[in-house]
């Protein structure tokens, strides 16, 4: 790459990659339906990619980005050429240009492609007939080409501002790349001043480009003077005006093309389209942060302003309204500006599915709807390879061969749908296929067998939570059941990479008739809405979507059987836990009426008893830093409006983990 | 007063180069558009004494782009980018009224000298 082209690197890599992805898809959608749109798009990518990777000086970028222009060209003219063989090679294609604009982004030297090459070159020779044309690449920036001298042209005779005919004699540069195109251009702009006659070479020849020594010679009857003439001629480029001289006049009036008016028809319906930039990921970041901060920050001035006296307070309290309106302004911009489609993730499904598919000899459609939903990006990054993965799982193990679905009465054609929906705070991911689903009866056989279940909770054990079996690790890569063609990722890292973002995972299925995978997800991970309570004289804070209820209740009306002590609560019974228990915390033994807060657990809704409710605060959420993070039930911690840190609780896994410590 | 462009192309990448070669020879970029129909939106706005115009583009074709501009001004100076390969559309798009071409991948001085040219600045 010439070192002044480095600072186009990046935006190469972004745009390369957007068209090369959009080259993936719509190849997988090509098989299916070839439809003219389809297949200029298609083209539009290549060219692109082809005409960026040229002017970078990536030469096999370049070659290979030209084959396929040349071979969508001819599926283009011809829909008979298109086949399952030349979808894998320009799919293949697609990849071994991905890698090497990877390699470019990681300024390493990029593999030579030259299998694919020799492969795309055969292809192209077979289907036309003869050997793809060169690719032009700008490998060193070339020496500056020799100036064109000043045309030596004689002087014009006097009164050659008149009327008249002229003879003239040009020259297209050597140099020059389209030589055709060049004579076309001057044929056409001395043509717009008047009337042409005697061209050597002719119209045709000149446009073909079949120039001897480029020369061309012409008359030319114009009103237009010989300067005009000259500086119409100068004003070309690669081209030389070598002589310039007056023959007699023989027709009087001379036709201008210069009297057509601009008739400034306004065309309606203008449209406005979206302006954008691109913005680097890390720089929003760094305004998420920022812009949180700020919210901290005016809370904590509003903290401060309690300690005012009351004349100067209400003053001061206007203006800290004020900014921590801006601020919540701005942050929930920011968030939304970090907000991205889930299609960025689940473009490349249908390539994957039809690879896989292809791969097992198994036939899939896969229906994506809804995916235009739009999550933070952090949740985007983390459900990538989960969703991958189960796709995965669906095509590997849930779709059966065709053979076998004949048998079971189904279409050869197995079926996974993706479909996304969103509610108001969450958006709920259904995977579904109609394969062999899963057998919880095996799944319990096995997590009998190895120790992980009692025969008793086995027994007790309903059909969904024997699904969830699936996930503990070491059975959900148990053969037959959920294996996961050696990718070394079970489901029990999908469960747990949903439900570090505050996500909840099921798996709901039916023997013979398909698995369906459930992701309930929240839409942004950085700001949660907090129910502070107080334990143990510390403050710690449980997600609000995760409240169902809070009450307040006498211990001495609480009901209790054996070692268990229940809440009445809406007309159900639900077990009562000791917060400060599951937290290892000393408990502050309490009696008469105590706060209960209502929240929902794996195994149903419990009660969880805290010594003082505080209210709600609305706080960012930040990650724990290592080594916090490994204790189980916490999600994150965060800074109060008062500056106090506390800990964000993940009930859930709280639970999980206290009471199998208990 | 420097001259004024509009720089059409439908990849980023593109337009970023183009404009580095403008603004090194001392023009004025005064607007982007990345299909032919914002072409001529953006032409009609901003009344730029150069345009460079991609050919092929989604929507609209850099060439009924071109044919639009001219229509709506014919002394409109289009400058029309290709590639080899795509010698008979730039001759569609000269028919159409674009002013000159230059072919990618662009080398610096080659876009100058055809745009100075067909701008009269030499």
């Amino acid at each position: 790459m010439p070192i002044e082209m480095s600072k186009y690197l990046g935006i190469y890599v972004t745009e390369a990659t957007e068209h090369l992805e959009a080259l993936g898809r719509e190849l997988v959608e090509l098989e299916k339906n070839a439809d003219d749109s389809l297949v200029d798009s298609m083209f539009r990518h290549a060219h692109s990619v082809k005409g960026m990777a040229a002017a970078m000086g990536y030469e096999a970028s370049a070659i290979l980005a030209h084959r396929m222009e040349d071979i969508v060209q001819l599926v283009r003219s011809d829909r008979s050429k298109l086949s399952g063989d030349l979808v894998d090679l320009l799919l293949a294609t697609t990849d071994a240009l991905m890698e090497q604009v990877r390699a470019a982004a990681d300024n390493r030297e990029a593999p030579q492609p030259d299998e694919i090459l020799t492969r795309l070159t055969g292809t192209v020779s077979a289907l036309t007939g003869r050997a793809p044309a060169a690719t032009r690449v700008l490998a060193v920036e070339p020496p500056v080409p020799a100036e064109t001298k000043s045309p030596p042209i004689e002087p014009p005779a006097a009164g050659s501002s008149f009327n008249g005919r002229w003879a003239i004699q040009l020259r297209v540069a050597a140099s020059c790349q389209v030589p055709g195109v060049r004579a076309f251009l001057v044929y056409k702009r001395l043509s717009n001043t008047g009337r042409i006659f005697e061209l050597r070479p002719p119209i045709e020849s000149l446009r073909s480009g079949r120039i001897p020594d480029g020369l061309i010679s012409l008359e030319l009857e114009t009103s237009a003077s010989a300067s005009e003439i000259e500086s119409l001629a100068k004003n070309i480029a690669e081209v030389e005006l070598l002589s310039l001289k007056q023959v007699k006049s023989t027709v009087p009036e001379v036709v201008s093309a210069q009297e057509t008016s601009a008739a400034s028809r306004k065309t309606g319906g203008g449209q406005e389209g979206q302006r954008t930039v691109r913005i680097r990921t890390e720089l929003l970041d760094y305004f998420l942060e920022n812009a949180g901060e700020l919210l901290l920050a005016s809370a904590n001035l509003r903290e401060w302003g309690k300690g005012l006296p009351a004349q100067i307070r209400a003053q001061f309290n206007e203006g800290v309204d004020r900014l921590q309106l801006l601020a919540k302004n701005l942050h929930s911009k920011v968030m939304s500006s970090r907000m991205m489609p889930l299609t960025s993730v689940t473009d490349r499904f249908p390539r994957v599915t039809r690879d896989l598919a292809r791969r097992h000899g198994k036939e899939v459609d896969l229906v994506i709807a809804g995916a235009e939903v739009e999550l933070d990006r952090a949740i985007i990054d983390s459900v990538s390879d989960p969703l991958l993965h189960l796709l995965r799982n669906c095509v590997d193990h849930g779709i059966e061969e065709p053979k076998q679905r004949e048998n079971a009465k189904k279409g050869p054609r197995g079926r996974i749908l993706l479909g996304v929906r969103r509610t108001q705070e969450r958006v709920v991911i259904e995977l579904e296929d109609d394969g062999r689903g899963m057998d919880a009866e095996k799944l319990k056989a096995i997590a009998k067998e190895r120790g992980l279940i009692t025969a008793d909770a086995a027994a007790k054990m309903s059909d969904k939570e024997a699904f969830l079996l699936a996930c503990l690790p070491g059975i959900s890569t148990a053969t037959g059941v959920t294996d996961t063609s050696g990718r070394g990722v079970g489901l029990d890292a999908v469960k747990k990479a949903v439900e570090n973002l505050g996500g909840k995972f099921e798996i709901e299925s039916r023997r013979g008739r398909g698995t369906r995978f459930v992701l309930d997800l929240p839409l942004t991970v950085s700001v949660v809405n907090l129910m502070l309570a107080k334990v143990s004289e510390e403050v710690v804070g449980l997600p609000i979507s995760k409240v169902l209820g809070a009450t307040e209740m006498d211990s001495g009306k609480l009901s209790s059987s054996r070692d268990s002590t229940f809440l009445q609560h809406e007309s159900s019974l639900l077990p009562v836990y000791e917060l400060a228990a599951l937290l290892r915390w000393p408990a502050a033994r309490a009696n008469g009426a105590r706060p209960y807060i209502v929240t929902e657990g794996e195994t149903g809704r419990v009660a969880l008893a805290v010594d003082k409710l505080l209210g709600q605060e609305e706080v960012v959420l930040k990650v724990l830093p290592a080594p916090l993070h490994l204790i189980p039930g916490l999600s994150g911690v965060s800074i109060l409006g008062s500056g106090r840190p506390i800990f964000v609780l993940d009930i859930p896994r709280l639970l999980e983990h206290g009471l199998a410590a208990s | 007063m420097a001259k004024r462009v509009l720089v059409v192309d439908d990849a980023i990448f593109m337009r970023n180069m183009i404009k580095d070669i403008f603004m090194s020879g001392g023009l004025e970029v005064v607007g982007e558009a990345s299909n032919g129909l914002e072409a001529v939106e953006k032409y009609k706005e901003l009344k730029p004494d150069l345009t460079t115009m991609d050919i092929v583009m989604p929507f609209k074709s850099g060439i009924e782009a071109t044919r639009d501009i001219i229509k709506e001004n014919d002394k409109a100076v289009v400058v029309m980018c290709s590639a080899l390969g795509q010698e008979s559309l730039v001759m569609e798009a000269i028919e159409a009224g674009a002013s000159d071409f230059i072919v990618k991948p662009f080398r610096s001085d080659d876009v100058l000298a055809v745009v100075k040219k067909v701008l009269g600045e030499e």
